[in-house]
C-alpha cells in the first residue's frame, strides 16, 4: 500500500529524513522514535504535504503531493493542537466529512458514528475552544475516521489522553487493524507501542534504524544490563533479600539510604520476584522504576550492539 | 466538496469579529459625507459623496481586501489548520479558488455597504445615479485587491505587512505621481470605472487624498477590461503556485 524508496528530506541544512526505505502494508505499524526523529516528516510525505528531496513515495502506486485521488483513500490525525477553534467538535468532524468527498446527509450520520466510536457523541455539541486536551485528540481521530479510508496515519494520538483514553483508542485502532486497514501510529513512547503492536519502524535522526518485531528489540534489550531504581524504607534487608537472585549484576546503596540502584539481566524475571518480596516481607516498597525503560535506551543498545 | 470549502470559508470571513470594524467604517463614512458641509459649506451633495467615497470608500476595498486576502491561506498556515485542506480529496487549485469567490463576496459586500451609507449620508440615499457605477468599481476592485494579496500572501511569508504597505502607501501614491505611473495602481482603475465627475468643489488636498488625478484619464472600459484580466490571471497563477508548492506551516518544516 505504501512503498517508500531511498526517501530523503532536507530543510535547507538540515535533514528530516535520510534515506528511507520501507513498504507498510494492512495492520497496525507503530512508527517509534525520540522527538526529531523524522517520525512527522516521514508521515507528510506520505499524505503528500511534502515533497521528497530525493527518493519516491508511493501510496496505492500513486505519488501523494497534492494528489486528491490518494487522499480519497488516506485519513490523516496530524499531531498539531490547531483547530477552527469557534467550530463545534460535530461541526469541524462534519465539514471536513464533506471535504473527503461525502454528502451532506452522509457525513452527517458518518460524524455521528465516529463520535461515537471515539467517545464524544455526547461533548461534541461544545465549541472546541473549550475542549480539553484529549477531547481534542479524539476529535481529530474521528476526522481522520471519517472517510472510512484504507490508511490511517496517527501522529502521536495518545498525546494528552487520560488512561481510559488511551485504552479506548487502543481498542479503536486495534479493530480497524482487524478489519484489514492499514493504520500507521507514531509515538516517542515505547511502553505505549508496545500495547498497539508488535510491527514497529524505529526512526532515529532521520535515519530508519530498524523495522520488525518489537519482541526482537526488547530481547536485544533484555540481554544488556538493565538499570532499575527501587525506593524502599529498608534497602539494605532488600539487598540481603535480591542477593540470592541470579540475574542481579550489581547494587549500589543510595546515599541516605532512601533507596537501591540495581542493574539486572532478564527484568521481567526481576520484577517479578521484586513484587513477591513485597508481598511475603515487611519491607515497605515506595517505588521503582527504571530508567533503561525508555526509547533513548533502546536507540543506546542498537547503536552500539 | 467545492460548496463545502465555499461555504466554510465564508462563514470564516463573515464572523462578527472581520466584519464589524468594516462595518464601523462605513458607518463612519456616512457620519463623514453627513457632516462634510461643516468643513466645506459651499460643496454640493454630489460632492459630499464623490470625496468621501474616493478618499476613505475606495480606501477601504483596498484594506479590507489586504487583511482579509491573507486569510484565504497565510493565515490557515501560520494557524496550522491548512493541514485539514491539504489532505481531503480536493484539488489545491479549487481550494484556492472557491476561498477566493467567498472573499470577494464579502469584500464587496462590505464596499457595497460603505457606498450606501456614504450615500445615505451625503442625503443621495438610492436616487444616487452615480452608485451603480460605484457599486461595479469595489466590486471589481475587491476582485482585482483580492487576486493580488492573494498571490503576494503564497509567495511571500508575513505578506501581511507588504499587503498593508501596498494598500496604504502605494495606492496613495502611485495615482498622484506625474507621467504613467498611475497604470500600475489598481485604485486608478476603480476610479476609472466610477467616473466621478471633477468636482469643482474638490480642492487640491482632496484631489490627491483620494488619488483622483488619474480619474479622466482612463475609460470605464479600460478600467473594467483591466481590472477583469488582472483578477483572472492572478488568481490562475496563485491556483497553479497553490498545487506546485509546498503550505507547511514554518515551525513544523524545521
Amino acid at each position: 500500500m505504501i512503498q517508500i524508496q531511498n526517501v530523503s528530506r532536507w530543510y535547507g541544512q538540515v535533514i528530516g529524513v535520510n534515506d528511507v526505505t520501507a513498504e507498510i502494508g494492512p495492520g497496525l505499524t507503530a512508527m517509534l522514535g525520540m522527538n526529531g526523529a523524522g517520525k512527522s516528516t516521514l508521515m507528510r510525505l506520505i499524505t503528500g504535504q511534502l515533497l521528497p528531496t530525493t527518493g519516491s513515495v508511493k501510496v496505492f502506486g500513486m505519488e501523494p503531493f497534492a494528489n486528491p485521488e490518494v487522499f480519497k483513500r488516506v485519513g490523516y490525525c496530524p499531531e498539531i493542537d490547531n483547530f477552527y477553534e469557534h467550530y463545534t467538535g460535530r461541526e469541524f468532524v462534519h465539514f471536513l466529512g464533506r471535504l473527503s468527498g461525502l454528502t451532506n446527509a452522509e457525513a452527517k450520520s458518518r460524524t455521528e458514528e465516529v463520535l461515537v466510536e471515539v467517545g464524544m457523541a455526547d461533548r461534541a455539541h461544545k465549541k472546541i475552544a473549550g475542549y480539553s486536551k484529549g477531547m481534542r485528540q479524539r476529535i481529530k481521530l474521528a476526522q481522520a475516521m471519517i472517510a472510512q479510508p484504507d490508511i490511517i496515519l496517527l501522529d502521536e494520538p495518545l498525546n494528552g489522553l487520560d488512561p481510559v483514553g488511551r485504552r479506548e483508542l487502543m481498542d479503536v485502532l486495534g479493530k480497524l487493524s482487524n478489519e484489514g486497514k492499514t493504520i500507521i501510529v507514531s509515538s516517542h513512547i515505547l511502553f505505549e507501542v508496545e500495547q498497539m503492536t508488535r510491527s514497529i519502524l524505529l526512526m532515529h535522526r532521520g535515519r530508519l534504524l530498524a523495522r520488525g518485531d518489537l519482541r526482537d528489540i526488547r530481547a536485544l534489550i533484555d540481554r544488556h544490563p538493565h538499570k532499575v531504581r527501587v525506593e524502599t524504607n529498608n534497602p539494605r534487608r532488600l539487598a540481603s533479600e535480591l542477593a540470592n537472585l541470579t540475574n542481579i549484576v550489581s547494587m549500589n546503596f543510595e546515599r541516605g539510604d532512601r533507596g537501591l540502584a540495581l542493574q539486572v539481566q532478564e527484568p521481567d524475571a526481576f520484577y517479578t520476584a521484586l513484587m513477591d518480596i513485597a508481598l511475603t516481607t515487611d519491607i515497605e516498597i515506595g517505588g521503582f522504576f527504571s530508567p533503561d525503560n525508555n526509547l533513548e535506551s533502546v536507540f543506546n543498545y542498537l547503536v552500539h550492539s | 466538496m467545492e460548496s463545502a470549502i465555499f461555504t466554510q470559508a465564508l462563514r470564516e470571513f463573515l464572523r462578527l469579529r472581520r466584519v464589524v470594524p468594516w462595518v464601523l467604517f462605513s458607518l463612519i463614512c456616512g457620519a463623514l459625507a453627513f457632516i462634510w458641509p461643516k468643513f466645506q459649506p459651499d460643496v454640493t451633495h454630489q460632492g459630499q459623496y464623490v470625496n468621501v467615497i474616493a478618499i476613505f470608500v475606495f480606501r477601504m476595498v483596498a484594506l479590507a481586501s489586504a487583511i482579509l486576502t491573507t486569510a484565504i491561506v497565510s493565515q490557515e498556515v501560520e494557524q496550522k489548520t491548512i493541514v485539514y485542506l491539504l489532505t481531503r480529496p480536493v484539488k489545491r487549485s479549487s481550494i484556492i479558488l472557491f476561498r477566493y469567490l467567498a472573499s470577494v463576496i464579502v469584500m464587496g459586500g462590505i464596499s457595497i455597504f460603505g457606498l450606501l451609507c456614504t450615500s445615505f449620508g451625503a442625503h443621495l440615499g438610492f436616487s444616487n445615479e452615480l452608485l451603480t457605477k460605484d457599486i461595479l468599481a469595489v466590486v471589481l476592485g475587491s476582485a482585482a485587491y483580492g487576486a493580488f494579496f492573494l498571490f503576494i500572501s503564497l509567495i511571500l511569508n508575513r505578506s501581511m505587512l507588504v499587503c498593508l504597505l501596498y494598500a496604504f502607501a502605494w495606492e496613495s501614491a502611485i495615482p498622484n505621481l506625474p507621467g504613467d505611473l498611475y497604470y500600475l495602481s489598481i485604485n486608478s482603475y476603480i476610479q476609472g470605472i466610477a467616473q466621478h465627475p471633477a468636482s469643482e468643489d474638490a480642492n487640491r488636498t482632496v484631489t490627491v487624498a483620494g488619488g483622483m488625478k488619474s480619474t479622466a484619464l482612463l475609460s470605464s472600459t479600460t478600467s473594467i477590461a483591466v481590472l477583469i484580466l488582472l483578477s483572472v490571471t492572478l488568481v490562475v497563477i496563485s491556483m497553479v503556485w497553490f498545487t506546485k508548492f509546498e503550505f507547511v506551516p514554518r515551525e513544523d518544516a524545521e
